[in-house]
């Protein structure tokens, strides 16, 4: 566990947030596997799942992560010019931009979703990535607007 | 039982009824709806048909007919009737206490459902009849109704002007009179006939006439393959507006809500469901005998005038029109079983 | 001034010719005062057509439809009559045409765009109609002038300011008269005066993010997944949405396991969080494709404003990427272009 600076609520500090993380296969995923081999000690919220190019991602992978619990939804792919389809993560900043802000408009706490570029050399910043969500989403505490209530 | 409430005294008599869930027409985002009574509510009865009708406090849209997981691999069922407060309804139009009585058959004449049954018989309909047509659509009156139809309610209010006329029509209806104790007053001697004139004049707007009421159901019949439901089909969009809203349509669905794959945690649930959804009649294996917007109208009709009539004996539309005045392309169901009648 | 007459001859004069297969447009609806959707398939009936305030739909989405009959009389081995549809289009059905242009839903040749003008005015929204006294049993709404609709209630005629009665859609509308057309009937009116372009989004956008949320979730509660929205929209074309993926469509190789594990993004149950997960699936599907004609939120039956949610991401088009969805049905598609200068600071 990362010792975070913050100072969270204390009843919300009882919630270890989960966060579902939809990473690229050329870029983020393989900045993941380098975060893992180099021993860099980073908080294990979050479930990986691996994707093509970010361009894949579907705005309902988002809204079906919450529904289906995440606390937290990271999308994180190749920075600009890098992508291995030439484009694709073009596309998914303007789709994911308007998903952000669709998620704010409707009061869901656009916060808890984030986009992060990380290439297959940056296994530090992964770490950061993930250690910086988990203590933004920590004081928010779970996760209940979207969540399915049966 | 008959009485008089002032209208300045309904209040006291909701008051009475605490151990209840109380519920009232309320006009909130631009239509008039059934919500909660609460102790700042003020009750307005002024309203036209709510848009949805009462049949949901029997036969929600949701309801869970029992829970399940798995608990060191051993499946575990957890029933969960429903047990409500008892739960009465203000302000009921006639149209749609009628819609009950023909949905407790539904629930009732070969398998009854304990869930409906759990809902249904803690409530209590107290019914205000139409003093003039809400709209050029209501014809309760062509189907065999009235503005002032005591059928399926438990009272029935009349509008008075100043005070309500109040009459108990069930036991139910009666105890809960009884429970005003003294808001209520006694009838005075120009009442009854005041309430009798009030009631003819509401009978006495013209309303439009469903057909030859008496042959509808053989003319449907005579003409089920007919082209003319494909072509007054034409533009149905296919939506539920028109059995969502309507107080005695009650197909549903039955699914598996699991919310907890690993443990195999979750629920059994009964949402509604309606025949106008193209894969309401879609078959495992991809064929959908109901698989056009014409067959899919003539399924509603006919159900309402036709199939309805010979498994239960009556029409199972009561009139309200909120399915004509709601449809999105302007379907109508009069013109619709006019144009079969006269075929 | 719109001529109806003009616009029958037009419209039977295609028919005569044997240039369009049918001509889809509006006429009297057998209850209450709106216009109803109507597809003409012979001159003689190109009489009944009517062009007033209460043509409500989008008849883009009966293209559609069109489409979808045709390609299944194709997979029957028929051969479809290959002729065009003519279309009554106001400025919003016609933006609507030009996006399923764009999207190669249709071909240009396909269709034959009547366009008619909202003179200056636009449609009504027949909640603000009912509200009124007597509203409920007005027999006509007629325009008159940009400024003020003529309702008839039996024997009475009234003018009512238009404002008054005017959807929401129509008061923020910005092109209130098809610019995408083959022939136009009535006069182009550029200068309006009613609302700005954005305005109610701009005002829902205001509250507190708590606010905002209790409203939404007021409404999801309220949804009874009808489905009216979709099934009004011409840019719902998907022919499985979503939400009603348990029903793929079985073959006689699905397997039992197959069924049991196919992923369920959405419940039935019309509960919040079910709703929520439409309804934004929904508008996120839109962006860039809704030309706010309105009609998902006029049919809604509870009355959500749904609208907001659509144009809350044309707005974002708009301002962030210059886009407008239906204005050129060349221009690529919001969703699949991109510049380098798009927003990028909420990346990490």
């Amino acid at each position: 566990m990362p010792n975070s600076s913050q100072s969270p609520a204390p009843e919300a500090q009882a919630h270890e947030p989960r966060v579902v993380a939809f990473l690229c296969k050329w870029c983020s995923s393989a900045g993941s596997d380098l975060a893992g081999v180099s021993r860099i000690q980073y908080s294990a919220n979050a479930t990986p799942i691996t994707i093509p190019c970010t361009g894949s991602m579907s705005p309902l992978y988002v809204l079906s992560a919450f529904n289906k619990g995440a606390d937290g939804v990271l999308v994180s792919g190749c920075h600009p010019g890098d992508c291995h389809y030439m484009e694709g993560n073009y596309l998914a900043r303007r789709k994911l931009y308007l998903v952000k802000q669709l998620l704010q408009f409707v009061g869901l706490e656009a916060e808890r979703f984030r986009m992060s570029w990380v290439s297959a050399a940056e296994g530090a910043k992964f770490a950061e990535v993930i250690d910086e969500f988990v203590g933004d989403l920590r004081p928010l505490g779970p996760q209940t607007r979207l969540k399915a209530k049966h | 039982m008959e009485k008089i409430l002032s209208k300045d005294r309904l209040r006291e008599w909701v008051d009475a009824l605490d151990d209840c869930e109380v519920l009232a027409p309320a006009f909130a985002d631009s239509v008039w709806n059934y919500a909660r009574v609460e102790a700042e509510t003020v009750i307005d009865l002024s309203h036209t048909n709510t848009i949805n009708p009462p049949k949901q406090f029997a036969f929600p849209q949701r309801e869970v007919f029992f829970r399940f997981e798995r608990a060191d691999g051993v499946p575990r069922l957890t029933p969960t009737l429903p047990d409500p407060r008892p739960t009465v309804v203000i302000g009921v139009r006639p149209c749609d206490g009628r819609g009950m009585p023909r949905n407790d058959t539904v629930f009732s004449k070969e398998f009854k459902d304990p869930y409906y049954w759990a809902r249904r018989e803690r409530l209590v309909l107290v019914g205000l009849a139409c003093n003039q047509p809400h709209s050029p659509n209501c014809v309760c009156q062509s189907v065999g109704g009235a503005p002032h139809a005591e059928e399926g309610l438990d009272v029935l209010m009349t509008d008075l002007g100043d005070r309500f006329h109040v009459k108990g029509i069930t036991a139910k209806g009666g105890e809960l009179i009884a429970r005003g104790g003294d808001a209520f007053a006694s009838l005075q001697a120009g009442d009854p006939a005041e309430v009798a004139r009030v009631h003819a004049a509401a009978s006495s707007h013209p309303q439009r006439p469903v057909a030859e009421l008496g042959t509808v159901a053989e003319a449907i019949r005579a003409r089920f393959d007919s082209p003319l439901w494909e072509e007054m089909a034409r533009h149905c969009i296919g939506c539920g507006i028109c059995t969502y809203l309507c107080p005695t349509c009650h197909c549903f669905d039955i699914n598996d809500e699991v919310t907890n794959p690993n443990h195999g945690t979750g629920e059994r649930v009964r949402t509604w469901d309606n025949c106008q959804f193209p894969d309401f009649t879609m078959h495992t294996s991809g064929h959908n005998p109901r698989g056009d917007l014409g067959s899919r109208l003539r399924q509603r009709v006919a159900h309402k005038f036709l199939y309805f009539v010979e498994n239960h004996g009556t029409q199972q539309c009561t009139g309200c029109g909120r399915c004509i005045s709601e449809c999105p392309v302007g379907i109508d169901i009069v013109a619709v079983v006019d144009r079969v009648s006269r075929a | 001034m719109v001529n109806v007459d003009a616009l029958r001859g037009y419209a039977a004069d295609l028919l005569e010719k044997g240039q369009v297969r049918a001509v889809i447009g509006y006429r009297r609806g057998t209850a209450g005062v709106l216009a109803q959707p109507c597809t003409i398939d012979e001159a003689g009936e190109a009489e009944t057509l009517v062009w007033d305030p209460t043509c409500l739909n989008n008849l883009a989405r009966y293209l559609v439809e069109d489409r979808q009959q045709q390609a299944a009389a194709q997979t029957r081995n028929k051969t479809p009559d290959g002729r065009p549809v003519a279309i009554v289009a106001k400025g919003c059905d016609s933006r609507a045409v030009a996006v399923l242009l764009q999207e190669n839903y249709l071909k240009r040749e396909d269709v034959v765009i009547i366009g008619v003008s909202c003179e200056g005015s636009g449609v009504i929204d027949p909640r603000k109609l009912a509200a009124r006294p007597e509203g409920r049993w007005a027999s006509r709404v007629d325009f008159a002038g940009a400024d003020a609709f003529k309702v008839t209630v039996g024997g009475d005629e009234t003018l009512i300011p238009a404002r008054d009665l005017l959807a929401d859609r129509c008061l923020e509308c910005r092109a209130a008269a098809p610019a995408l057309n083959d022939v136009l009937f009535g006069e182009v009116v550029t200068e309006r005066g009613l609302d700005e372009p954005f305005r109610a989004v701009k005002a829902a956008q205001g509250a507190t993010e708590d606010a905002r949320w209790a409203t939404w979730e007021h409404h999801f509660d309220r949804c009874l997944r009808c489905f009216a929205c979709r099934a009004v929209c011409p840019m719902c074309y998907c022919p499985e949405c979503v939400v009603d993926s348990t029903t793929f469509v079985n073959t006689p190789g699905t397997t039992a396991e197959e069924k049991a594990t196919r992923i369920r993004w959405c419940e039935r149950s019309a509960s919040v969080s079910e709703s929520a997960l439409y309804h934004l699936t929904r508008a996120i599907h839109l962006a860039g494709r809704c030309i706010d004609c309105g009609e998902c939120e006029r049919v809604c039956p509870v009355n959500i404003p749904l609208r907001l949610l659509n144009t809350k991401l044309e707005m974002e088009a708009f301002e962030q990427f210059q886009y407008e969805a239906g204005r050129d049905f060349g221009q690529a598609s919001l969703l699949s272009s991109f510049r380098d200068e798009d927003p990028n600071s909420f990346i990490r």
